[in-house]
């Protein structure tokens, strides 16, 4: 996510600390925190169970990791799960490379080639997914493909390459020109100059923004729906028939280690994204 | 992300003076335009600063947006106007408006048209069901981005942090931890339990589809205002006080407004996902409503009626298309920046 916090303009000398504002809006504080806990409550309850020892989801039977030790070892959850890594692995490098390419020369199309190519690229994110599932079915049959592992490498390809392009294009507009200017003036070559100055720079938003379409890929459920074939279930797929029969201690499990992934990716893209305003 | 590239303002385009051009070798004998899929990319705007790529460099993205992204768009608007097989999924290729007239109207056994309200019903109760969450979250929303814009730097940096992590979890496991909170022995039920009232059903109906909405699009409502608010003076609302402005005239006239394009931005990334949903009212709605986004999907499932489908897509389509549209002319006239994706 590539909200910038920009600096808090700093208030000339006898004026008001900026925190007195709080005390100009009664209430604000308390809003805020309950609704920051109606955020994470369910989610840390979710946690909680995981470590049931019952058989029942919802009746706590104590402290135990049986749980983990059955989602490890459930044939069916582990070979969802490698469906998924495999389809995030190749949909992250593709979804990545075509970004940091596309970024790069973005600004050397017609200001109409940019506008239009750019709409086209970021319309996953705005049509409904739903949609997005049904048109790329329809599709896929047309070209003659079937339901399947290599339908959902394209498909979710092309729905990452936005959310990796924010990061990279935000780092992108960051830096100062100068950089390549003085690399060239100094005798880099054109491959020089991108390969030695501009991807070095570049590269904490170009994490970030793999690791963001690598979870953007994992968490897909919708469009993958309408693709994959018996053979080529992805874990959401697979969670979201068990949650459909309700409430199960396995899904606990699973829940919790994708919960782990999205907060371990959004503290790294937060770092990444922070070194860069610090710079 | 930067469909905002689509949507800021742009400084004035710098392109080469007529005389310079007069001037100059003819801008065709120029090394820099290309064609890709008719549209003219590749006239080179002048100076391309050292560590940019050619224009050939973008296309592969741009091939790939337009196959997978505009192609099954493109598909889905010819398959709406196909007929339906006799049996099966899938589409004969025959002109037929019959998927729109299915929309209003249904024919008896006896061959009568008559108006069929029942779709344009699911319509209108995901535009509300999206309405009421759009409401809600953003009423949620605005008080928290202003409280997180009194904290500190540092703390503001871990409050992103903290609203960020539930955007990129999983919606699944954020759905599926109302179904254990709402559950006929989950903990909501323990609660009332412990208070002394009688257990209830709580989920499998609209309300609890609303709630795992809501708790779905908050966060999708906190940073795009937060974002707009950050960058805010706060002394104009000293400034205000100092005045004699009150309180709710300060929020509704400085600090409101200058919100605005986050406001804006939250109400489309609200809206239109929540419009088109289909894994809370499955899951947390029990499936009885038909919302637009189950009926969708059941014509490439159980219903099997594609044409049908890909109407319902070009509708819903439309209808965002026009909202992106109010969205930028708004924010033009305005002057306001608005991002449709964060």
């Amino acid at each position: 996510m590539s909200v910038e916090t920009r600096p808090v303009p700093r208030l000339m000398r006898g004026s008001i600390p900026h925190s007195l504002m709080l005390n100009r809006f009664p209430g604000l504080g308390t809003i805020s925190l309950v609704a920051l806990a109606f955020l994470y409550a369910p989610m840390l309850i979710v946690v909680a169970y995981s470590f049931n020892g019952g058989n029942q989801a919802l009746i706590w039977q104590g402290f135990s990791l049986k749980w983990y030790g059955r989602v490890f070892t459930d044939a069916s959850i582990i070979s969802a799960t490698k469906v998924s890594l495999q389809v995030a692995a190749i949909a992250t490098v593709a979804s990545t490379v075509l970004a940091v390419l596309y970024v790069l020369a973005m600004d050397r199309l017609s200001r109409a080639g940019s506008a239009i190519s750019t709409a086209i690229l970021a319309a996953p994110i705005v049509v409904p997914e739903v949609v997005m599932g049904v048109a790329t079915l329809a599709f896929i049959r047309l070209i003659g493909l079937a339901p399947g592992f290599i339908p959902l490498v394209l498909a979710h390809t092309s729905f990452c390459v936005p959310f990796a392009m924010m990061n990279i294009r935000a780092r992108y507009t960051g830096l100062n020109p100068a950089y390549f200017e003085s690399a060239a003036d100094l005798g880099a070559t054109h491959w020089q100059v991108v390969r030695r100055v501009m991807l070095p720079l570049l590269m904490p938003g170009i994490i970030s923004g793999a690791l963001l379409a690598f979870v953007v890929s994992m968490d897909d459920f919708m469009i993958s729906n309408f693709l994959a074939s018996a053979g080529s279930t992805t874990l959401p797929i697979y969670i979201f028939g068990l949650i459909r029969k309700g409430v199960n201690p396995s899904v606990n499990v699973v829940a919790t280690m994708l919960l782990i992934l999205a907060v371990v990716v959004t503290a790294a893209t937060t770092v990444l994204t922070r070194r860069q305003a610090k710079r | 992300m930067s469909s905002s590239g689509t949507l800021e303002r742009r400084p004035p385009p710098d392109r080469t003076a007529p005389g310079k051009a007069a001037s100059g070798p003819p801008a065709l004998d120029r090394p820099g335009p290309k064609r890709a899929g008719g549209i003219r990319l590749g006239r080179r705007r002048p100076g391309a600063k050292p560590g940019q790529l050619s224009v050939g460099f973008a296309i592969p993205a741009i091939l790939v947006g337009l196959t997978f992204t505009l192609g099954p768009i493109i598909v889905i608007g010819v398959f709406s106007f196909l007929s339906q097989p006799e049996t099966g999924g899938g589409v004969v290729y025959q002109f037929s408006t019959e998927a729109y007239r299915h929309f209003l109207f249904q024919e008896d056994f006896l061959g009568n048209t008559h108006l069929d309200l029942r779709y344009l019903r699911s319509f209108g109760l995901s535009g509300l069901q999206a309405l009421v969450t759009t409401v809600v979250c953003i009423g949620l929303a605005f008080p928290i981005a202003l409280w997180m814009t009194t904290k500190t730097p540092r703390a503001q940096n871990l409050l992103v942090l903290v609203v960020t992590i539930p955007f990129w979890t999983n919606l699944l496991v954020r759905t599926y931890a109302w179904i254990l909170l709402l559950s006929d022995r989950g903990t909501a039920n323990s609660v009332l339990e412990m208070i002394g009232l009688e257990p209830r059903q709580l989920l499998y109906n609209s309300g609890a589809t609303l709630v795992g909405l809501i708790y779905t699009f908050l966060p999708f409502a906190i940073l795009p205002i937060y974002s707009s608010l950050a960058g805010f003076d706060f002394s104009l609302a000293e400034a205000a006080y100092d005045l004699g402005a009150r309180k709710l005239g300060v929020v509704r006239r400085i600090i409101w407004p200058a919100a605005g394009g986050g406001v804006m931005s939250a109400v489309a990334l609200c809206f239109v996902p929540a419009f088109g949903s289909f894994v809370q009212p499955v899951l947390l709605g029990g499936g009885k409503v038909l919302m637009v986004g189950n009926l969708i999907a059941a014509q490439y499932g159980e219903a099997r009626n594609w044409p049908f489908g890909a109407a319902l897509s070009v509708i819903i389509l439309i209808l965002t298309l026009l909202g992106a549209f109010g969205l930028l002319r708004w924010a033009k006239r305005s002057s306001q920046k608005v991002s449709l994706a964060i």
